[in-house]
């Protein structure tokens, strides 16, 4: 069979991605192994039950956790795993979700942590109920608190560190979810995050560990994940029906755990530092151009570099650069200003052989154009 | 095919049921590519032949090698997800001759995200509020005779169900808080107020109507004749009728609403849909399944299963008392089933008592649950491969022999 070129029929354009394995531009690079094992599960088929009990006892072994699921996605994590907290197994309350009355349907948020994705914490009936400090959050507890929810790594965290905040859920019986989405790589911290004694864990399996797209991972304690469970597809009346995950998706997310833990990272931070780093030297033999290599370790670590010039001597900004360099050709994406302070971040992880020096080449010319615009 | 016939039978005998079943069962290789893993029998997943029909929890649809290659080329090609959901979106409809279409991550998903577009009809602050649907229309309008298990979907983003049995009952139930007017295919399901009279319905009162044709395919042909009846909103499932990818859906009809219903879902970060993720192999895999369908011909397609049939009915054929019939099913929906019977005094064993012992063969064969085809034997050869059919015809053999 001759594979058409679809995306060329389509009129969809390929691009240069500088900027990272995100939703919006399709995620990571899968493992090829992935892609393998996704292969054959479309070849072959086996019951749905079936398959998530031995994938999800796998993943848990792998994990060093209690117990496994995939789901559709990191969201599709939280919104299962709040699920599960806010009906704990009751089938009439399952079937009722998103309507939470006659519910604990609490979630206990640090305000310092409220960001983007509580948004699907709410998706299944919760409401938000911020605390700053640890007294805040064992005053807040009460009948109604159905789940503490924790953001890893976030900068500001500082609030509650978090075994005390474990400890205050242990020590009321309610249960602890934290959202570890963005946290890998390094793969070593899924384990230390398991370690830590949250009660469910979120991560999304399409971006740091190269899984599927729309597939993600929820670990946790047996009976909450069975629960979790219950609350999705293919649960015909399940408020998570609609989250269906295939099962080349469910195998394949599988084998991106397996492969993420055996893989040298050391050799591939060394790899994408090496490329970044001769952008840096590539860009900064421009006159008025100045670059500075950051290698975060707390975040996902992604080697990039921050790129700075001369403003009288370039007249142009950060913004203009960004949308000149998508509107190129190719087109080539770089990180969103809110999350680089205003600057331009260039990252080599979903760089294909041949790319940096386009990205090098197109930002020296938008630049030059500038100069010569004045 | 007498010639076939005898090498087939010839193989049966020489090799054990369970060594043919994995080696036909597990995963076929290319030639020249080394022998992958074989992932079921390290996770201890038994094999199956899905005799049953294309239903999620036994693994949806076959999908056509078009669908699979599709996929294999969008898992290594990276593109913006907006662009490509705009390109496909734009085929599709010019496909099926809807205003606008969607990939969606299943027909549940289509329900979901089109009831909270009629919801929300792309005010922000609303998506952003549901399922609080405090100032936020939420009233959707079903006929008392299509109220079903799947109408569950219409209350995940907080719509509330009223019910109706007249075009009298429509009118006074419509206010300010109706959001949709919904309706269930296939009609043999039945209705109080028909199709063509609730879609005309609908457009006096100025409310969105919505239509879940999810199970109405094969043939594919039904999406385009679907369209046509003029619901603002239609949605097919992806993974059954269509063979494409397991989770994906479509969502078709109105340029504004398909528009309000893309708002709702993945990737938009705010929207009570972001965790209904569809790939970009999935969004390209369900254009080509979608093409595919339109042009295969049905009779294709039943000729393969006819095939699949006849090489079961061989391998029970000659036991005495049982009979096996290939029959067409269906309205608007057209699929092909084997009926297998045995007289009850020769072969000691019941319905479910014969399901049940498929199931604890290795490989298990699944058949089509007592619950839907009016107690009855019926197997379906949608979900079967080509040299499946023999095998499974080998394990309902030995089950019938061993009650004899």
């Amino acid at each position: 069979m001759v594979t058409p070129d679809y995306f060329s029929d389509l009129g969809v354009r390929p691009f240069i991605n500088a900027i990272g394995p995100y939703s919006s531009l399709g995620g990571a690079e899968m493992w090829p192994e992935v892609i393998e094992a996704m292969d054959y599960a479309i070849k072959n088929k086996a019951r749905m039950t079936d398959l998530h009990d031995a994938v999800g006892r796998r993943i848990a072994e792998l994990t060093g956790a209690e117990a496994a699921m995939v789901t559709a996605g990191a969201t599709c994590a939280i919104i299962l795993g709040t699920a599960a907290c806010i009906t704990m197994g009751d089938e009439e309350k399952m079937d009722r979700l998103p309507d939470t009355s006659g519910m604990p349907n609490e979630v206990i948020i640090l305000k310092s942590q409220r960001y983007l994705y509580d948004r699907s914490i709410r998706a299944p009936g919760a409401t938000l109920v911020e605390a700053e400090t640890a007294a805040d959050i064992r005053a807040a507890i009460n009948a109604n608190t159905a789940m503490l929810f924790y953001l890893l790594n976030r900068p500001d965290d500082t609030a509650v560190a978090i075994p005390e905040y474990v400890a205050i859920a242990k020590e009321h019986g309610v249960p602890i979810m934290c959202d570890a989405a963005t946290t890998v790589p390094p793969i070593a911290n899924l384990k230390s995050t398991v370690a830590a004694g949250f009660d469910l864990i979120c991560y999304s399996g399409g971006k740091g560990l190269r899984g599927p797209y729309s597939a993600g991972l929820l670990l946790g304690r047996p009976d909450l994940i069975q629960i979790a469970r219950r609350n999705g597809s293919p649960n015909h009346r399940a408020y998570g029906r609609s989250m269906k995950v295939a099962p080349e998706e469910y195998l394949g997310m599988m084998v991106a755990v397996e492969k993420s833990m055996t893989f040298d990272e050391d050799a591939e931070y060394e790899r994408q530092l090496a490329i970044v780093s001769a952008m840096g030297r590539n860009l900064s033999a421009m006159q008025g151009v100045d670059t500075v290599t950051r290698t975060p370790g707390v975040e996902a670590r992604e080697p990039y570099i921050e790129v700075h010039w001369d403003a009288e001597l370039y007249k142009t900004t950060p913004a203009e650069v960004k949308q000149a360099l998508r509107d190129g050709d190719p087109s080539i994406e770089i990180r969103a200003l809110f999350l680089s302070d205003g600057q331009v971040h260039l990252t080599a992880t979903m760089l294909k052989e041949g790319e940096a020096s386009i990205v090098t080449a197109g930002l020296k010319s938008i630049l030059l154009a500038s100069a010569y615009n004045q | 095919m007498t010639y076939r016939r005898t090498i087939l039978k010839g193989l049966a005998s020489i090799l054990p049921l369970g060594l043919l079943g994995d080696s036909a069962v597990c995963a076929k290789e290319t030639p020249g590519k080394a022998p992958g893993r074989d992932y079921y029998r390290e996770l201890g997943v038994k094999p199956f032949i899905n005799a049953a029909g294309a239903y999620s929890a036994l693994g949806g649809a076959r999908m056509r090698p078009q669908v699979v290659d599709a996929m294999r080329y969008a898992a290594t090609r990276k593109v913006k997800m907006r662009e490509l959901h705009d390109a496909v979106g734009k085929r599709i409809a010019e496909l099926v001759g809807s205003e606008a279409a969607m990939v969606t991550a299943g027909a549940t998903a289509a329900m979901v995200l089109g009831t909270a577009a009629c919801m929300t009809l792309g005010d922000e602050e609303k998506m952003r509020q549901l399922p609080d649907t405090t100032g936020i229309r939420n009233e959707i309008i079903i006929q008392k005779k299509h109220r079903y298990t799947y109408d569950r979907a219409l209350t995940v983003a907080s719509g509330r169900l009223i019910e109706v049995e007249s075009e009298e009952d429509v009118r006074r139930a419509v206010n300010a808080r109706t959001a949709m007017m919904f309706f269930l295919k296939p009609t043999h399901i039945g209705d109080n107020i028909p199709a063509d009279q609730y879609v005309t319905l609908a457009r006096e009162l100025g409310v969105p109507s919505f239509c879940d044709a999810a199970t109405t395919t094969p043939p594919g042909s039904n999406v385009v004749a679907g369209v046509s009846d003029g619901f603002d909103l239609i949605c097919y499932s992806g993974g059954k009728g269509l063979r494409g990818p397991y989770s994906a859906g479509l969502l078709l009809g109105r340029e504004h609403l398909v528009r309000y219903a893309r708002q709702n879902g993945a990737p938009n970060d705010i929207s009570i849909g972001r965790g209904m993720k569809v790939s970009s192999e999935e969004y390209l895999g369900m254009l080509v399944a979608l093409e595919t369908s339109l042009s295969v011909s049905e009779e294709a397609d039943f000729a393969y299963k006819r095939e699949r049939f006849s090489l079961i009915i061989e391998q029970i054929a000659d036991l005495p008392g049982v009979t096996a019939r290939v029959f067409v099913s269906g309205s608007e929906t057209n699929e092909l089933y084997l009926d297998i019977d045995w007289d009850t005094g020769i072969i000691k064993l019941d319905r479910q008592q014969f399901i049940d012992a498929l199931r604890a063969e290795t490989p298990a064969v699944e058949v089509r649950l007592l619950l839907f085809s009016g107690g009855r034997i019926h197997l379906s050869a949608t979900v079967m491969d080509d040299g499946q059919d023999v095998i499974a015809g080998q394990v309902i053999r030995k089950v019938l022999l061993e009650h004899s």
